[in-house]
């Protein structure tokens, strides 16, 4: 469609503050935070940013009428291209619909609109006592509405689970317009399972069924004590091990992560003050939380577990020290660049997750991919539930340098499922690990692509991705 | 040097891995809330011109400059990108392929020398009286400024009759015994619009054992040219300045405004000079620079000795983001507030959030400056302070409007005034 044309349709739904359609202002939504779209541009025709569900149905029918294709978005920090518009059309930026509808605390629920941003959430419920347990890396930065079409998860997953264990409820505009709720359009139940179970459908659908315009989120009581363990160990083989020992005695930690040598080295750059150990192999994060005996008895304990095998343990409940821990592995993502001057981590191959079993043996595999192609490993991630995110620092603008990194990052691929993992623990899988879907799913890809043909028939809803 | 050459351009651009963090500190994104505005989106554009996919001229400016340069961003980037200086310097090479003639008027002529500024200024004394607009039409600033000038002139307070320099000597001797030879670098606005300033920083350096010299012919730091794509310029601004300062044979050199001392500060004496240029006695000169807030703190030592007069002051500080992002400097300015004798300090929410003056920005992006601007006066107002202590020109008096606009009958304080009036 003309673009003119497509923008003054835009127009009659929303307000001119909320269209983006000059070529420049498109460029900017060429990317999110994966390396295919460093590598490769390509621009939306038009961007919008409604705030109402009426303005998104308006739009999603206006598209599905003329067949454009339809990308929504939230704040752009996936690593796998979810929210680029690759065959052209409308953008719908939902980042800026950042509405907490209501607090319903004897129910202990949250409604939202798509764009509340994670930690402003958290910060909200902190004042009921309550919180929505998944804790992703981009907590600062992603949006509600990307979490559930991901079903992010992150730092807290060993004991809380993922996005989807939360979701009570959805309202989603279907690709042809129709608006539905899921789980019920009255029920705010906790337990429900009524009907076919649509809410898990939609969780983790990455916007290739609908767009998700509110949700309605469980939420748990906030503990009322924290402590953070930190183990040091000279082998890296010794982290894992210990993972498996601390389970073993019955103890099921809110978090446990791993920085390797160059994830610490990456971190201390950024955040000298943290001051993590650098003459470590690898480090352990545990994280307890709960009420203060338990956090006491879970926390001692792990420092006996960790002694073990670690070289050094500390154990800290001072609420800035632990804040400073935590933010040290939250940045990792980002800092892990700073283990090259002249170069940069790449998201690619970076979210596969194997059982607990064989951690020790992925971790193992990376390193002599690593070295086999002479790239940079830095590895990090929430090892607690196998998920481990590999990093790989390149030149990323050097294309020989990039070819090597994709050839990479395919096998590290290949190696999670070898390994009887995934390719993907919650980053999900949009453009770039959509190769692999045939490999890990066999027949049940026919089965989630009949179902996807079922709700968007012109397969006008985030064409290119997933499936 | 070539655009693509400047270190930032050619080697941190590569280094964003594009996560977004950036977007959440930014105050212009938390009021425009599009990638368009976000610092990711800067670097991402500034990668495009680099590239020649994007072509250096007003449009690609447009987007760049819905920045305030804060520094915010380029502190909370774990990847280490100066993503403020990546946007200056983009400013620059589409400057640089453009001609705007009254940008050349302001920026090149007016803004180099004290004497045509001075005389603009006093010409603006009575200007306030007949409007600033008809001043900028008369020195084509609109076509620099355009748009929100009108609404912008309200900014401006009156301008005062006699600058600092027409009251203070070059060598001003220390009081008492003689400690250090120290330069006060006397900034552009500090001068012309705060002269009071001034002479409670001599004042306190004074007394405090500093004889003061202030070399008559230092000319602007370079701030605001680099803020308007004129690097060329800030960078003879900065020989020229460093010349005269390194003539001075002074143990340090001082400044009580925020954005000359990260302007001389050796961070951006790097960016805006290259390595290259920078010799030995250069860089011993910009070794010797350091804000008034931390000189006192950390060189002087100055303590409540001397600071016998007792005045009530219920405050509230801003941290200046040229001081607090740019130099870290944040715990200095506390101090010397807390060493005044009446003085109650209650933190406002957020203190160094950018108050959305910024130099120009807020002349070139009034509306967009309000909004930044309303939020800081919300923090400032849940303190119930009606005293702001600062150390930036610019936050001052974007602060000072910010309690004329809500009808607040306000104050807007340098902590060194507060200092000098407590001195006998
Ligand atoms: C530094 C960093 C750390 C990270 N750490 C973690 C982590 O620990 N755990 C984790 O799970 N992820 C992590 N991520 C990945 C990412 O932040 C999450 O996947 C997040 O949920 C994406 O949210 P977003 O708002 O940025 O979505 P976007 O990137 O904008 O979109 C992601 C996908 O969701 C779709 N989508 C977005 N909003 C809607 C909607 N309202 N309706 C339908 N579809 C929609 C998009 O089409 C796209 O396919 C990290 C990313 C970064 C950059
Ligand atoms: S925080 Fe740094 S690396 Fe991340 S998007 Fe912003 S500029 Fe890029
Ligand atoms: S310098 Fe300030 S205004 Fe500019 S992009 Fe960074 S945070 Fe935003």
């Amino acid at each position: 469609m003309d673009k003119r044309v497509l923008k003054q349709e835009m127009l009659k739904i929303l307000q001119p503050e909320q269209v983006l359609a000059d070529d420049l202002d498109l460029m900017y939504y060429s990317y999110d935070s994966s390396f295919l779209t460093k590598l490769e541009r390509v621009y939306p025709d038009i961007v919008v940013l409604p705030r109402a569900t009426e303005q998104v149905q308006r739009i999603v029918r206006f598209a599905y009428e003329n067949n454009i294709p339809v990308t929504p978005r939230g704040a752009g920090t996936g690593e796998t291209g979810g929210a680029v518009a690759f065959n052209g059309g409308i953008v719908i930026d939902l980042s800026t619909w950042d509405e907490i509808v209501e607090v319903d605390v004897s129910n202990m629920q949250v409604v939202v609109r798509p764009g509340v941003i994670h930690a402003d959430l958290n910060n909200h419920l902190a004042k009921f006592n309550l919180f929505f347990p998944p804790d992703p890396g981009s907590s600062l930065m992603c949006t509600i509405g990307g979490m559930v079409a991901n079903n992010a998860s992150g730092l807290r997953a060993v004991k809380y689970g993922c996005t989807e264990q939360y979701v009570l409820g959805l309202e989603v505009v279907l690709p042809n317009g129709e608006v539905i709720t899921t789980g019920g359009i009255r029920s705010k139940a906790i337990k429900n399972v009524s009907g076919l179970n649509l809410t898990k459908l939609m969780v983790g659908s990455e916007g290739v069924l609908g767009i998700i315009t509110k949700i309605r989120l469980r939420c748990w009581p906030k503990p009322k004590a924290r402590g953070i363990a930190m183990a040091v160990f000279s082998k890296l083989d010794d982290a894992p091990a210990t993972v498996l020992e601390v389970y073993q005695a019955g103890i099921l930690p809110s978090g446990i992560e791993i920085l390797d040598k160059s994830a610490i080295k990456a971190v201390n750059q950024f955040k000298p003050e943290i001051g993590l150990p650098e003459d470590a192999e690898a480090i352990l994060l545990f994280e307890v939380d709960g009420n203060a005996p338990s956090v006491e008895w879970e926390g001692t304990n792990i420092v006996e577990i960790a002694k073990r095998r670690a070289t050094k343990v500390e154990w800290a409940t001072d609420p800035q020290r632990m804040a400073s821990l935590w933010e040290g592995r939250s940045v990792t993502a980002t800092a892990a660049a700073r283990v090259r001057p002249d170069g940069s981590r790449v998201f690619a191959g970076e979210d596969i997750s194997v059982p607990l079993s064989r951690v020790a043996e992925a971790l193992r595999a990376i390193r002599s991919l690593g070295e086999k192609y002479g790239i940079p490993v830095v590895n990090y991630g929430h090892i607690g539930d196998g998920n481990v995110h590999t990093a790989p620092v390149i030149d990323p603008e050097n294309p020989a340098e990039a070819e090597k990194a994709n050839q990479l990052v395919h096998e590290i691929h290949l190696l999670a499922i070898e390994l009887e993992g995934s390719t993907t623990g919650e980053h999900g899988v949009g453009a770039v690990r959509r190769q692999y879907a045939e490999l890990e799913h066999g027949e049940a890809l026919k089965v989630m692509r009949l179902i996807k043909n079922a709700v968007d028939p012109k397969g006008i809803m985030n064409p290119g991705k997933l499936i | 040097m070539k655009f693509k050459e400047l270190p930032p351009v050619k080697e941190q651009i590569r280094k964003c891995v594009r996560c977004g963090r950036c977007r959440t500190v930014c105050p212009v994104f938390a009021e425009v809330k599009n990638e368009t505005v976000a610092p990711r989106g800067h670097v991402f554009m500034v990668q495009m011109l680099r590239d020649g996919v994007v072509k250096p001229d007003s449009k690609v400016y447009e987007h760049l400059s819905k920045c305030l340069l804060c520094e915010t961003c380029s502190t909370f980037c774990p990847s280490g990108i100066d993503i403020h200086e990546l946007n200056a310097a983009a400013r620059s090479f589409i400057t640089e392929n453009q001609s705007n003639p009254g940008k050349r008027l302001v920026f090149d002529t007016l803004w180099t020398s004290p004497k045509l500024l001075r005389a603009s200024t006093a010409f603006m004394w009575s200007a306030n009286v007949t409007g600033l607009m008809k001043l900028a039409r008369a020195l084509h600033l609109t076509k620099v400024l355009p748009g929100d000038l009108p609404k912008a002139e309200q900014i401006l307070d009156r301008v005062p009759f006699r600058s600092a320099r027409d009251q203070l000597h070059e060598t001003i001797p220390a009081q008492g015994k003689k400690k250090l030879r120290v330069a006060y670098f006397l900034g552009c606005a500090t001068n012309l619009l705060h002269p009071e300033v001034a002479l409670a920083t001599v004042k306190v350096l004074t007394q405090s054992g500093c004889e003061v010299v202030i070399p008559r012919d230092l000319k602007c730091c370079g701030l605001p040219h680099i803020a308007n794509g004129k690097l060329g310029t800030a960078r003879s601004l900065l020989l020229h300045n460093f010349e005269l300062l390194s003539r001075a044979k002074v143990d340090y050199i001082v400044t009580d405004c925020a954005s000359c001392s990260s302007a001389l500060s050796d961070k951006n004496v790097r960016f805006v000079l290259g390595q290259e240029e920078i010799d030995a006695n250069l860089a011993l000169t910009a070794g010797k620079v350091v804000d008034l807030t931390a000189f006192l703190v950390n060189v002087l030592d100055i303590g409540p000795g001397n600071l016998v007069k007792r005045s009530e002051h219920r405050l509230t500080y801003h941290d200046p983001c040229h001081l607090a992002k740019a130099q870290n400097i944040r715990k200095e300015p506390r101090e010397l507030l807390r060493l005044v004798p009446g003085v109650e300090l209650v933190e406002m929410a957020e203190p160094d959030r950018c108050c959305g003056g910024s130099g120009t920005f807020a002349l070139t992006h009034y509306d967009m400056s309000m909004k930044i601007l309303d939020k800081k006066m919300s923090a400032i107002r849940n303190t119930g302070c009606d005293t702001v202590a600062t150390c930036c020109p610019s936050c001052s008096m974007q602060l000072a409007y910010g309690f004329r606009r809500s009808r607040v009958n306000g104050k807007v304080v340098h902590p060194v005034e507060l200092l000098a009036q407590a001195l006998p």
